[in-house]
């Protein structure tokens, strides 16, 4: 095993709503350049390439074949990787696997969605697809009007479940999601590449309309445009290329089961419960000797598709004791300047390109390490460690990677 | 290469046009089955890697539904959406990362029963451009690329008939493949219709159902789960540009690169005489050379001869597919995990009537892309070395 | 700076068409239960191992992985373990009416189902609550026999 750390970021200039002036491959390939351009390196400094999205977003089946010469893979080793929300981060993992296994020594990541070239409906509904025809056929209203009925949650799915189970287990009130919501948009408004970058006070977030009681329409994601691309190399080629070096020094992952918004399987798990978060985490900060997390880690960047996750991850990564993450808000823990910086980018919740999101916790956990980020949304702390976290799949998906200052020692 | 990593394990299900069962019990079924018949049990896997494709399986996110059956719950699992040679390549890695001991690598597909493989690929093509002119699709690329090595290296459609009429001959002797024909001629394949000239129906991969999975381990854990664990010795992968116009299809560019790679890593420099068997994923009859000479087991242009002095048949030089290869079976993201199953079978002596004698060392082969624009090689031994 | 994004490029339509697929859907767990509430009865599939109960059931238990078939019948009543209250459309636009649905737990399974909650004041909702089905005059057999769920 050998030590591997992030070299450099590059993204698209803007994560907007729409892209109308680039094509699929254009688009990907502006942040393969930008990456090439920060760190001063070329094509032929790269030995392999991990690559990912969510295809059925746009509609193209296997897109790296498409933008091959765009990404600048023509005769190097190429893998895609996919496994929904979480897709970039596993890319990013991908990528650290492929240097740590000794094979290659420089790879290049990269993931991205241009969620406007298709309907993120269509695919969203995708995911369940056969077995809600099934339902259907056994008498079962999808829309939850009367009956067993329902995909779970109504208009927002499961996650208003969840929502609401982590607010009555952990004490929080609605209120703390508005505050949470109206935080992260404000941390956006610092980012020049936030999609949603509007300084936003918690009466603005309160204005929005309940879509499913306790999440309004202020607590939900954008869907974006955006691409990103992110080097990572071996400890001695890190001591060539490279001024600055985010080491990867945990990597965790875990799924559980399809179940939290199928039903025909017989959903087993709270959507609040998230032991998958934990397990996950468990096997990170084991990998890189963290103890007590909650005094170790310096910054999260948490996958928040919806304002309350990022309270309640916190609780599931062991950065507070569960019941405590609305307190911290409340204090200011949370800010820009506080002791626990979280989403200082603004999350997910602000940007999403979905197959990029979970790699952009990463890379920006990377560049708040090295304090390269652009934009005024650099946290004052020195940031030695960090946490990054991607959550997919239908609800049971989680990926964790702890990044440093300084590399393993092994 | 710091830790050596070997195939402790595999199974797949029987090829076929219709498997019966939905995925989960078929995916269920298969692990299960493998695990039991290894006396292990989920809990010995450290991590998963799935190989399927949201297109093919219909389903955004199409490991959501495939955790479970293969026994990942609450486990460490990724998915790779690429031919399976280039999921066990990744699950190789992910244990030389030193993170993992052991893997369960799974394929799986269902273009016999539930997509229509030609529509999927189409959904590879430019969506601005090829999309909307309707000019491709895969048989129309592969029959470009077939005309573009028989022209230039003087082979006729005898020669294809001759090579599909091998693969399914041997097809016909394994019991896991969908389509064979015991005494399948050059003649046989000539009475099937042409799809496009110069390809016939029987020179092209039938529509399959299939699984495959196989269970990795570093050499610390090897061999206390078999005494016939079979190194994987070396690998590559490449790719090419997508425009088929900027590419000289009378060849593979990316074979060749991948091939190079991987026996680089292998530390084998004639391919020709160190391997003793190959198991390549073509998709046509046309492909055979054109991967074959890419991947060194034949000299350059030579399609015509191998086939006239059957080379390749399992009794040949250079035994290739026997299985029946992508004629028997063509199970898409299953295909390249068959072929390292079939390539370690073939080494463990496990091969039953499509055993090739004294086989040490076997390649393996999978492709993506329209005229195999992507290619990943597997170099497999017996000798840990 | 900023960035300027350029003159927009032709759009072309195409489509991914799900319905070019034959799904093969184990429907089995979910049959066994729209079949027994027919004689209002709630079935699902227990786990001869770990004694897991779930409705509707699956073909093998997820944490024993072993094939699973043994039928175990529940009660039509449980505890509501998390709910929420439907304001709006996907799109955003106010339902006339907001309704409840609630994530269930039957007494005697150990995973939930979704069900709608009727209630006067949905404020009267709350995790832990106890409900019990309320059936249709005449089941028929399908998952719409429990017409909804209320307050015990
Ligand atoms: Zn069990």
């Amino acid at each position: 095993m050998r030590n591997v750390g992030i070299i450099g970021v590059g993204y698209t200039p803007v994560f907007v709503s729409k892209r109308k002036d680039v094509n699929l491959a254009e688009m990907v390939s502006e942040s393969v350049e930008a990456v090439f351009r920060n760190t001063g390196l070329s094509p032929d400094d790269i030995d392999a390439i991990t690559f990912g999205n969510m295809q059925t977003f746009e509609g193209v089946n296997l897109p790296h074949l498409l933008m091959s010469e765009h990404i600048r893979a023509v005769d190097k080793p190429i893998i895609r990787i996919a496994t929904g929300g979480t897709t970039g981060m596993s890319t990013l993992q991908a990528a650290y696997y492929y240097v740590a296994s000794g094979i290659y020594d420089v790879v290049l990541a990269v993931s991205w969605e241009k969620q406007s070239e298709g309907d993120s409906q269509v695919g969203l509904a995708g995911i369940v697809m056969p077995e809600a025809m099934v339902m259907v056929q056994h008498g079962m209203d999808l829309l939850g009007g009367r009956g067993m009925g329902g995909m779970g949650g109504g208009s927002t799915g499961a996650a208003a479940y969840q929502a609401m189970s982590y607010l009555h287990h952990s004490g929080a009130d609605p209120e703390h999601i508005d505050k949470m919501a109206a935080l992260e948009r404000s941390n956006a408004a610092l980012n020049p590449y936030a999609h949603l970058r509007k300084k936003t006070t918690v009466e603005d977030v309160q204005a929005t309309p309940f879509i499913s009681w306790p999440l309004r329409y202020g607590h939900t994601c954008p869907t974006s445009d955006g691409a990103t691309a992110c080097i990572v190399a071996s400890e001695e080629k890190a001591a060539k290329l490279a001024d600055k070096v985010a080491w990867i020094i945990g990597v965790g992952c875990c799924t559980s089961d399809p179940s939290t918004a199928n039903f025909i399987e017989g959903q087993m798990t709270d959507p609040a419960d998230q032991t998958v978060c934990k397990i996950a985490a468990k096997k990170a900060y084991e990998m890189a000797g963290i103890e007590d997390p909650a005094k170790e880690i310096d910054l999260a960047e948490l996958y928040d598709g919806f304002a309350h996750q990022s309270l309640m991850w916190l609780e599931k990564l062991g950065l507070c004791k569960e019941g405590e993450a609305h307190k911290l808000l409340d204090r200011g823990v949370l800010n820009i300047d506080g002791d626990l910086p979280t989403n200082p980018s603004g999350g997910v919740f602000s940007t999403n390109a979905i197959g990029s999101s979970a790699m952009n916790r990463a890379t920006e956990c990377a560049l708040q390490i090295m304090r390269k980020i652009e934009g005024e949304h650099q946290v004052p702390k020195t940031v030695k460690k960090a946490l990054a976290h991607g959550w997919g799949g239908l609800f049971q998906y989680v990926t964790v990677m702890i990044l440093s200052d300084t590399p393993r020692k092994i | 290469m710091e830790r050596k990593v070997a195939v402790v394990g595999y199974a797949m299900t029987r090829q076929a046009s219709d498997i019966g069962v939905p995925r989960p019990i078929m995916l269920f079924e298969l692990v299960k089955g493998l695990f039991d018949q290894m006396g292990i049990t989920r809990d010995d896997i450290d991590t998963f890697v799935l190989c399927s494709n949201d297109f093919q399986c219909g389903r955004t996110i199409s490991n959501v539904f495939e955790d479970t059956p293969v026994g990942a719950y609450m486990k460490d699992e990724t998915k790779v959406e690429a031919d399976g040679v280039m999921a066990v390549m990744y699950g190789a890695i992910r244990i030389m990362s030193g993170l993992y001991d052991t893997a369960l690598v799974v394929g799986n597909s269902l273009g016999g029963s539930e997509f229509r493989p030609y529509l999927i690929m189409d959904y590879q093509l430019h969506p601005a451009y090829d999309r909307q002119l309707g000019i491709l699709n895969e048989p129309v690329t592969a029959a470009l690329q077939a005309k573009a090595y028989m022209e230039k290296y003087k082979i006729t459609e005898d020669h294809l008939n001759k090579i599909a009429a091998r693969l399914l001959r041997n097809a016909a002797k394994n019991p896991f493949a969908l389509r064979g024909k015991e005494d399948a001629t050059p003649e046989y394949i000539a009475s099937s219709e042409y799809l496009y000239e110069p390809l016939r129906e029987l020179h092209c991969y039938p529509f399959t159902d299939g699984a495959c999975a196989v269970v990795l381990a570093s050499d610390k854990r090897a061999k206390a789960l078999t005494d016939k664990p079979v190194w994987i010795k070396g690998f590559g992968d490449s790719i090419e540009g997508y425009f088929l116009g900027d590419r000289d299809l009378s060849w593979s560019r990316s074979a060749k690169v991948a091939a190079d790679r991987a026996y680089r890593m292998a530390g084998i420099s004639n391919p020709a005489k160190e391997i003793d068997v190959a198991e390549i994923s073509i998709k046509f009859a046309s492909q055979e050379p054109i991967i074959c000479e890419a991947l060194g087991l034949f000299p350059e242009g030579s399609g015509a001869e191998v086939a006239d002095r059957g080379l390749a048949e399992i009794g040949g030089e250079m035994p290739v597919c026997p299985s029946g290869g992508g004629l028997g079976a063509y199970p898409f993201s299953a295909m390249g995990l068959i072929r390292v199953a079939e390539c370690a079978k073939q080494i463990n002596g496990e091969a039953g009537d499509i055993q090739v004698k004294d086989v040490k060392t076997a390649v393996a082969h999978g492709q993506d892309g329209f005229c195999a624009q992507h290619n990943a090689v597997m170099v497999l031994s017996s000798e840990e070395g | 700076m900023a960035f300027q994004m350029g003159e927009e490029t032709r759009q072309v339509q195409a489509t991914w068409d799900v319905t070019t697929y034959n799904y093969k859907v184990d429907g089995r767990g979910i049959k066994l239960l729209a079949d027994g509430m027919k004689d209002k009865k709630i079935l699902g599939i227990r786990c001869h191992n770990c004694g897991t109960v779930y409705v509707p059931g699956p073909p093998f238990c997820r944490k024993c992985y072993i094939p699973i078939d043994e039928i175990a019948e529940v009660k039509d009543s449980g505890e509501v373990v998390s709910f929420a209250v439907e304001m709006a459309d996907v799109r955003g636009n106010p339902l006339d009416e907001v309704r409840v649905s609630g994530m269930i737990k039957l007494d005697g399974s150990d995973t939930f189902i979704n069900g709608r909650i009727q209630v006067d004041d949905w404020h009267d909702v709350h995790i832990g609550m106890r409900v019990k089905a309320v059936w249709v005059p005449e089941p028929q057999g399908n998952l719409s026999d429990i017409d909804h769920f209320e307050p015990i």
